[in-house]
C-alpha cells in the first residue's frame, strides 16, 4: 500500500518546482504521457471499468438484489451466458453484483482522498505559506495522526463509531488528511522561499494573490500526484473494512463485502469467489501504475 | 548531535501523549453513554454508578483524561467488557503473537525486496527490471486478505503441506522455533510480507540506481575497484534510507496484520481488535490501538536515532 | 485417533527432543487426544456458569461441572428426559407445591478433593442470585439467574438435603435446573476469593478437569478418572477445544487435519468434507431459527398483519436449500411432531401474494415500505448462516414492502439485548432480535418467552408481550403435576402464538457436527446438550 510507501518524513522528497509552471510544462507533461504506453494502457482499463461501473445499471443483465436459492453458485457462463460469470451465494447475478459493487468500491475508494485533498491540501498550503506559529500548529496535530499506522488508524475510528458506510469513509478521510498535508506542506514551504515569490511580496501583492498566482500553481501538481497514489490506498482499506464487517452492510454490493460472503464458496466455485478480490486487485493496480506514469511525466519525485 | 537525540526523545513525548488522547477520545467519540462502554450492559445499576465514580466518569473531560493516563502508566488498561479480564493480561500474549509474525514477515519482505530491487536497479531497463518492478506494484496493490485465502486454498487444503489457521499445534502458548510450529507462520507470514516486497524493490531499486549513477561510483570504479568494493559501499550508503523504509514498514505491518490474522486465526493484537470490535468490547479497543501506536512512535524514535547514528548528514527537525 | 504430536510428546516426556527422533513406539503408549474446532469465539466462561449460550455448555459447562438435575444426552432417536446428576431426587412437597425438596449424591468430590455437600449447593445458589453475597459474580449471574425465574428462597435441610422454594407453584421448574451448575467453595477459598483466577484453575465435579486455558485460543480438558458417573468416565485423555468462529476456517482446518472434529461446517464445503472421509452427524434438534418482534408501544409489529405478513414471505424452502439441506422449515415454535404442536389456524407458509395484501392493508407497499431495523448476529452458535440467511429473508420482505436494515452484532453482544429485553435503552430503533432459540422443554419453548411474569429482565420475554389469556394458560400448566394436561395446555399456548405470529418462524436447525473418520462414539443428542465423553 503506498501509505505505506511514502513517508516517513524525510521520504516525502520535495519536489523541485520549476519557476511558474507555464502552459509549456503541461504541454511537456502531456507529450511524455503519450509516450509512455504503460500508463495509457493501464489508464485505458481504468477508463473502460469507469464507464463499465457508471453505466452498471444499463449494462447488468439482472437486478442485483434478485436472489434464487435455486440458482445460487452457478458456474461462469450459466444458462449459455445468461449468467456470465455465474452467481453468488444467494443466486444473484455476479456480473450484475460486480458491476454494481464496483460503483460502491470506487466510491468509498476514491471520496476520502478527494475529501483529504481538499481538506489536507488546504491546511498544508496554509502551513507552509504562513510558517510560524499556524505551520507549528497544524505540523504538529499532523504529527499525532502519523504516529497511527493507517490500516491501525482506520479500523480505530471505524471500530468506535461502528460499522457503516459513513463511519468507514469518514475514518479514511481522517487518515489521508495528515499524510496529504505533509506533502501539501512541505511543497509550499520550498516554492515560498523560492526568489520570485519573494520579490512578488516585496512588491507589495497580497498574501491571497501571491498564493493563487505563484504558489498554488506549483504545489497543486505534486499534492494531486501524491493524492493519486493515494487512491489504491484507499480502494484496499475501505474493501478491507468491509471485508471485516465495518463498512458496507449486505445486501448492498461492493466488493470487499461479497469477497467476504463467497469465502465459502471458494472449494465449489473457486474462480466465482475469486472475481471481487480480482477486481480490487486490478482496480488498485491500474491506480498504481496510473499514478507512476504521472508522476515521471511531472517529474515530481515522491 | 547529542542535542538533537535529546530534543528528538523529548519530542517523542508530547507526540505519545497526544497518541494516548486520541485512544482516549475512541470512547468518547462512539455512539452512547461512554459509561456503556466500560460496564457491560446488563451490570445491576449500583455497580453502574460506583464505576462511573472509579473512574471519574461524573468529572470534566480533562481531569478523565488525567485519571486515565495515570492508570495506563501503571498498566491498567481496564477490564474486558466480554471477557471480564483485565486487557494487559490478553495484550500481552496478542503483542508477542504479532510482533512475531510482523517481524518475519518484515524478514521475508526485506531479503526478497532488496534482492529484486538490486537486481532491477543493476540490470536498469532490462527485462528482469520490468518484471521485478511490476511484481512490486502487484504487491502493493493486491488485497493480502485475498491473497492470504487464495494460499489457503492451494497450500493448506489442495497440496495439504501447511495449516490453515492458529498459531502452532498447541496455542499461542506454548511456541517453540521448530518445524511444528513455524509451519503455521509461513503462509501469514507470506501473505503479510507482499507489502513490505513491494515497497522495498522500490525503494532498493530507487536508491542503488541513484547511487550507481553518483560520482563517488565512477571514481570507484576508475579506482579499479573491483566489483565486491562497489556493491560494499553501495550498501553503505544505501542503508540509512533503506532502514528507514525497513522500521516503518515493520510499524505498518504490527498495526496493519489485522485482516491477515482474521483470515488465518492468528491470536495476535489484529484478532484481539477484530472481535472487539464485533463484541463492541472497547477497553480491549481502545488499549490494543494505545500500545499498538506507541510502539509505533517508539519505532520511528529508533529509525530516527539509528538512522542519525549511520549517517549525520540526515538531521530532521 | 489422531494424535497431534504435541500431545505425544508431552505424554512421553520427549519435549526437549528434536521431532524427528520420536520413536513410532510411542505413539501406542500415548494419550488419547481430540482436537475440537468449536464456533464461538472465546472459550466460554469456565468459572461456572458459561456464557455465549446454550451451545457453550457443552464445552465448558457438561465437562467441567455437573447440574443438580440433568438432561439424559446419551440417547439420539427420541427427545431426553430428566435425569439425576447432583441430585438424586426432587420432589414438590404435596402440602406445599412450591417447595421442592432435592436430595443430593453422596460420596462427590470436587476435582481439588472437597467433598460436595449441601453447603456447596447453598454457596452456589448465593453466588449468582445474592448480589450481596461476598464471593457473588456478576459475569456467572447475569448468565443463570435468567434461567432460573421462579426461584425464590433456598435453605439447607441437612448435609445432603436442600429445599428451594420457587415464587408460585411451578411444576416445571426441574426444568430450570438443568442449567444451574455447581463450583468448588473450597477452590474459591484456596485461590484468594478470585473468580478471576477461579476460571483459569476451575474446580467443579464434571467428567474434565481443565488442563490449560488459552483465553480466545483454546481449553484442554483431561480426564477425571475419579468421576462419580462410571458411565460417563471419558474415553478420551485429553479433549482440546479450539476457537475457529469463522466456519471456512474451522472446515479448512479439518480439511487439513489441524483438528479432528468440527461444529457446523460451512456449508458450502460439506460435499467437500465429505469426500475427504469425513461423516456429518446432525439430528432433529429442538431450535427455531426465528425474529422475535417487539410489542412495545410505537412497534409497527403490534400490527397482526405485518406480523402475518412476515411469515407468509418467507420461502422457507429455499432458505434449506441455502443451508445444503441441513435444516427443516420452521412452522411454530416447535416441530409439529411435538406434543405441544396442537392445531393452530394460522399456517406458517410461503405466500407472498396474501404477504402483499395484509402489508397493504396494514397502509404499507413496496413503494411505501415499512422501514425498520433488527438486531441480528454475525454468525455463532446456532445462528446458522446467519448473515446470509438475513440477506435472503430482506430480499423476501422487502418484495412485500417490509423494508428492514440490519445492526449485526457478535452474539454475545446480541445475548445480552436480548436478556434486556426490547425496552432497554440501547435497543431504542430496534423493533426485532434474531437469537435462534432453545426449545427443548415447555419451559424454553414456551413460558419463557411468551408470559407476562417473564418480561425482561426477569426472564426473556424480550418483546414485552403480555395477553391475559396466554398467562391463564401457562399459570394452569405450571400449577398441574399431570404431565398429559401439561401438554394439552401448552398445545393450546403453541395455538396462540402460532395464531398471532408472535415470531418470525423460519427454521429449526439440524445442528450438523462433522467427524473425521478417526473419531467414534459422538452421539448427538435432540438438544443443545452434547455429552463429550463418550467421544473416542
Amino acid at each position: 500500500m503506498s501509505t505505506t510507501i511514502a513517508s516517513p518524513p524525510a521520504a516525502i522528497a520535495v519536489p523541485q518546482p520549476a519557476p511558474s509552471r507555464s502552459r509549456g510544462y503541461w504541454q511537456g507533461v502531456a507529450r511524455r504521457l503519450s509516450r509512455d504506453p504503460v500508463t495509457l494502457f493501464f489508464g485505458a482499463i481504468l477508463l473502460l471499468m469507469a464507464l463499465a461501473i457508471l453505466f452498471a445499471p444499463l449494462l447488468a443483465p439482472h437486478d442485483p438484489y434478485q436472489t434464487s436459492m435455486i440458482r445460487r453458485l452457478r458456474p461462469i457462463w450459466f444458462q449459455d451466458g445468461r449468467y456470465p460469470l455465474g452467481t453468488d451465494e444467494l443466486g444473484r447475478d455476479m456480473l450484475t453484483r460486480l458491476l454494481h459493487g464496483g460503483r460502491l468500491s470506487w466510491f468509498l475508494g476514491i471520496t476520502p482522498v478527494l475529501i483529504a485533498f481538499a481538506i489536507g491540501g488546504t491546511l498544508g498550503v496554509i502551513a507552509g505559506f504562513a510558517g510560524g506559529w499556524v505551520n507549528m500548529m497544524i505540523m504538529r496535530t499532523t504529527d499525532v495522526f502519523y504516529a497511527f499506522p493507517s490500516v491501525l488508524l482506520a479500523v480505530a475510528i471505524s471500530g468506535a463509531l461502528g460499522p457503516g458506510i459513513s463511519n468507514a469513509m469518514l475514518s479514511l478521510t481522517l487518515v489521508f488528511i495528515p499524510q496529504i498535508i505533509r506533502v501539501a506542506e512541505s511543497t509550499t514551504t520550498s516554492v515560498r522561499n523560492l526568489d520570485y515569490v519573494e520579490s512578488a511580496r516585496a512588491s507589495g501583492a497580497g498574501a491571497l494573490t501571491i498564493v493563487r498566482v505563484h504558489v498554488l500553481p506549483n504545489v497543486l501538481g505534486p499534492i494531486f500526484v501524491y493524492a493519486t497514489s493515494l487512491i489504491s490506498v484507499s480502494m484496499i482499506l475501505a474493501s478491507g473494512l468491509s471485508f471485516l464487517g465495518l463498512g458496507t452492510k449486505p445486501p448492498e454490493p461492493e466488493w470487499g463485502l461479497m469477497l467476504n460472503t463467497l469465502r465459502t464458496a471458494i472449494y465449489t466455485q473457486p474462480f466465482i469467489a475469486m472475481l471481487p478480490g480480482l477486481c480490487i486487485f486490478a482496480t488498485s493496480m491500474c491506480f498504481n501504475m496510473v499514478s507512476d506514469g504521472l508522476r515521471s511525466a511531472m517529474d515530481v519525485r515522491a | 548531535m547529542l542535542l538533537y537525540l535529546v530534543r528528538r526523545v523529548l519530542y517523542a513525548i508530547p507526540i505519545a501523549l497526544a497518541v494516548g488522547l486520541v485512544c482516549f477520545m475512541l470512547v468518547q467519540i462512539a455512539p452512547g453513554d461512554p459509561i456503556n462502554a466500560i460496564v457491560p450492559a446488563d451490570a445491576p445499576q449500583e455497580v453502574v454508578e460506583q464505576v462511573r465514580r472509579d473512574y471519574g466518569l461524573d468529572k470534566p473531560l480533562p481531569i478523565q483524561f488525567g485519571l486515565w493516563i495515570s492508570r495506563v502508566v501503571q498498566g491498567d488498561l481496564g477490564r474486558s467488557l466480554a471477557t471480564g479480564r483485565p486487557v494487559t493480561a490478553d495484550l500481552v500474549s496478542a503483542i508477542g503473537n504479532t510482533l512475531m509474525l510482523a517481524l518475519v514477515a518484515a524478514g521475508i519482505g526485506f531479503v526478497m525486496g532488496s534482492i529484486l530491487g538490486t537486481i532491477a536497479a543493476v540490470f536498469r531497463g532490462s527485462l528482469l527490471d520490468k518484471a521485478a518492478v511490476g511484481f512490486a506494484a502487484a504487491g502493493v496493490s493486491i488485497p493480502h486478505y485475498w491473497l492470504g485465502m487464495v494460499l489457503v486454498v492451494l497450500f493448506s487444503v489442495t497440496l495439504n503441506w501447511l495449516p490453515a489457521m492458529g498459531a502452532g499445534p498447541g496455542g499461542s502458548g506454548s511456541w517453540a522455533w521448530d518445524w511444528e510450529h513455524v509451519k503455521f507462520l509461513i503462509l501469514p507470514a507470506v501473505t503479510l510480507s507482499v507489502i513490505p516486497m513491494g515497497i522495498i524493490t522500490r525503494t532498493v531499486r530507487g536508491v542503488v540506481m541513484e547511487l550507481l549513477n553518483q560520482d563517488f561510483v565512477t571514481t570507484l570504479r576508475g579506482k579499479g575497484l573491483r566489483r565486491g568494493g562497489i556493491a560494499l559501499h553501495v550498501v553503505k550508503n544505501a542503508a540509512p534510507s533503506v532502514l528507514a523504509v525497513m522500521g516503518l514498514q515493520l510499524g505498518y505491518l504490527m498495526g496493519g496484520s489485522i485482516l491477515v490474522e482474521t483470515v488465518f486465526s492468528w491470536p495476535g493484537t489484529g484478532f484481539l481488535l477484530n472481535s472487539a470490535i464485533f463484541q463492541r468490547d472497547l477497553p480491549v479497543l481502545q488499549g490494543t490501538i494505545l500500545v499498538l501506536a506507541i510502539f509505533f512512535v517508539v519505532l520511528n524514535l529508533a529509525v530516527d536515532l539509528i538512522q542519525t547514528a549511520l549517517d549525520p548528514r540526515i538531521r530532521r527537525a | 485417533m489422531t494424535l497431534s504430536r504435541r500431545a505425544l510428546l508431552g505424554a512421553t516426556g520427549l519435549a526437549a527432543l528434536p521431532s524427528g527422533l520420536i520413536l513410532p513406539e510411542a505413539q501406542a503408549q500415548s494419550e488419547r487426544v481430540l482436537r475440537y474446532a468449536i464456533s464461538m469465539a472465546d472459550i466460554p466462561l469456565t468459572a461456572g456458569q458459561p456464557d455465549r449460550g446454550a451451545g457453550a455448555y457443552q464445552f465448558t459447562g457438561h465437562t467441567i461441572y455437573d447440574p443438580l438435575v440433568a438432561w439424559e444426552m446419551d440417547v439420539a432417536d427420541r427427545p431426553g428426559k430428566l435425569i439425576p446428576g447432583l441430585a438424586t431426587s426432587w420432589e414438590a412437597d404435596p402440602a406445599d407445591r412450591r417447595r421442592w425438596v432435592l436430595k443430593l449424591r453422596e460420596g462427590v468430590t470436587f476435582h481439588d478433593g472437597s467433598a460436595f455437600d449441601a453447603d456447596a449447593v447453598i454457596w452456589n445458589l448465593e453466588k449468582v442470585m445474592n448480589a450481596q453475597a461476598p464471593h457473588f459474580d456478576q459475569r456467572q449471574a447475569a448468565q443463570v439467574r435468567p434461567r432460573l425465574p421462579s426461584l425464590a428462597a433456598w435453605k439447607k435441610l441437612d448435609a445432603m438435603t436442600v429445599e428451594l422454594t420457587t415464587k408460585a407453584v411451578d411444576s416445571l421448574f426441574p426444568y430450570q435446573l438443568l442449567w444451574f451448575l455447581v463450583s468448588s467453595p473450597a477452590q474459591y477459598e484456596k485461590l484468594g476469593r478470585s473468580w478471576d483466577r477461579f476460571a483459569a484453575e476451575p474446580s467443579g465435579t464434571g467428567p474434565f478437569r481443565l488442563a490449560r486455558l488459552v483465553p480466545r485460543e483454546r481449553a484442554e480438558l483431561v480426564r477425571n478418572a475419579a468421576y462419580w458417573n462410571p458411565k460417563r468416565i471419558p474415553k478420551l485423555d485429553r479433549l482440546v477445544l479450539v476457537c475457529a468462529p469463522d466456519a471456512v476456517t474451522r472446515s479448512n482446518a479439518l480439511l487439513s487435519g489441524q483438528v479432528d472434529m468440527i461444529e457446523t461446517p460451512a456449508l458450502d464445503m460439506v460435499p467437500q468434507l465429505r469426500a475427504a472421509g469425513n461423516r456429518v452427524v446432525e439430528n432433529v434438534t429442538p431450535h427455531v431459527w426465528n425474529y422475535h418482534l417487539s410489542m412495545l408501544e410505537g412497534s409497527p409489529w403490534r400490527d397482526l398483519r405485518l406480523r402475518q405478513a412476515a411469515n407468509l414471505a418467507i420461502n422457507r424452502d429455499e432458505v434449506v436449500q441455502l443451508l445444503g439441506g441441513l435444516a427443516k422449515p420452521a412452522t411454530g415454535v416447535v416441530d409439529p411432531a411435538s406434543p405441544w404442536f396442537g392445531n393452530p389456524s394460522f399456517k406458517v407458509r410461503h405466500d407472498p401474494d396474501e404477504a402483499r395484501k395484509l402489508v397493504r392493508a396494514a397502509g404499507f407497499s413496496p413503494r411505501n415500505p415499512l422501514k425498520t431495523r433488527f438486531l441480528i448476529a454475525t454468525g455463532g452458535s446456532g445462528q446458522m448462516l446467519s448473515m446470509p440467511m438475513n440477506e435472503y429473508i430482506q430480499q423476501a420482505w422487502k418484495e412485500i414492502g417490509i423494508e428492514v436494515e440490519f445492526r449485526p452484532v457478535e452474539l454475545e453482544v446480541l445475548y445480552t439485548a436480548w436478556r434486556n429485553g426490547a425496552a432497554h435503552e440501547s435497543l431504542r430503533d430496534v423493533t426485532a432480535n434474531n437469537v435462534a432459540y432453545v426449545t427443548s422443554d415447555p419451559l424454553y419453548a414456551l413460558v419463557r418467552f411468551f408470559h407476562s411474569g417473564q418480561v425482561a429482565p426477569t426472564g426473556v420475554n424480550w418483546s414485552h408481550y403480555k395477553d391475559a389469556e396466554t398467562d391463564g394458560l401457562i399459570d394452569q400448566a405450571v400449577r398441574s403435576f399431570d404431565p398429559a394436561e401439561q401438554d394439552r395446555l401448552m398445545a393450546r399456548v403453541h395455538e396462540r402464538v402460532v395464531d398471532q405470529a408472535l415470531l418470525v418462524f423460519v427454521v429449526h436447525d439440524t445442528n450438523p457436527h462433522v467427524l473425521g473418520r478417526n473419531v467414534r462414539g459422538y452421539t448427538q443428542a435432540q438438544h443443545w446438550f452434547q455429552d463429550l465423553s463418550t467421544i473416542s
